[in-house]
């Protein structure tokens, strides 16, 4: 008896392309992270902290464990200022 | 440029100017969040005094009057990662590479924890302990099988 082998194609179709979508938004998202799963959950104290990541090492997810900073480090904090209402 | 939802922070500036020469030169410390994260129940343990120190004169003066106090913070934190990463470097590091693959929480990481606990127990002196623990109840990091584990082990 003939098996009816063009029923399974649009099954198999749908398949690829969920696993070819999947897969590159999941490598988008490791690239954009260095390489590790991202972070989620950031308050305030995350967000702080991975400013001074970045001013410490150029990626927000860049990590060092040095004791001594690199001697850029001293000048380049950013303020924030806005001009005043009066 | 204000979009909804974001309050406006004010356009970014950079002031290139070193620190007076009035000022003694301190080196800042250049670890980045995961191994201070790893490293600060130590931290908090052995620089205990400078800190309080520091946090007390910052309440009573809020403007720029205790760098004195701050660059003892500094220069004790800097002295215990220098330790570490002397005594204990391949535990210090295998626990915050584990701590950025997981958010920086600590609750997946106890494995590897615990070597670096005991070995800065014999090495260094310094017992990680978790302040505010009620009296009596094993802190959560000694609890053998905890309820929030990782999901794989």
């Amino acid at each position: 008896m003939p098996v009816p082998w063009e029923a399974v194609l649009p099954v198999v179709l749908m398949t690829t392309m969920f696993t070819v979508g999947g897969t590159l938004f999941r490598t988008a998202r490791t690239l954009n992270n260095d390489g590790k799963p991202p972070r989620y959950g950031i308050d305030e104290w995350d967000e702080m902290m991975m400013h001074r990541d970045k001013r410490l090492t150029g990626s927000t997810r860049g990590q060092s464990s040095n004791p001594k900073a690199p001697p850029e480090f001293a000048i380049n904090s950013i303020q924030y200022a806005k001009p005043s209402l009066q | 440029m204000s979009h909804y939802g974001f309050p406006d922070r004010g356009t970014p500036y950079n002031n290139p100017a070193p620190m007076p020469k009035t000022v003694p030169h301190v080196d800042e410390i250049g670890a980045t969040s995961a191994p201070l994260k790893s490293a600060s129940f130590f931290i908090g343990e052995k620089c205990k005094e400078f800190n309080e120190d520091f946090m007390l004169c910052k309440s009573k003066n809020p403007s720029e009057k205790c760098l004195l106090e701050g660059r003892r913070v500094t220069r004790c934190a800097a002295d215990l990662l220098q330790k570490m990463q002397a005594s204990c470097a391949k535990e210090f590091e295998s626990h915050w590479q584990c701590l950025e693959m997981n958010n920086q929480e600590f609750y997946p990481c106890r494995k590897v924890e615990r070597p670096l606990n005991a070995c800065m127990f014999t090495k260094l002196g310094l017992k990680k302990t978790i302040p505010g623990t009620p009296k009596g109840a094993t802190p959560i990091h000694e609890v053998e099988n905890p309820i929030h584990q990782p999901l794989l082990k």
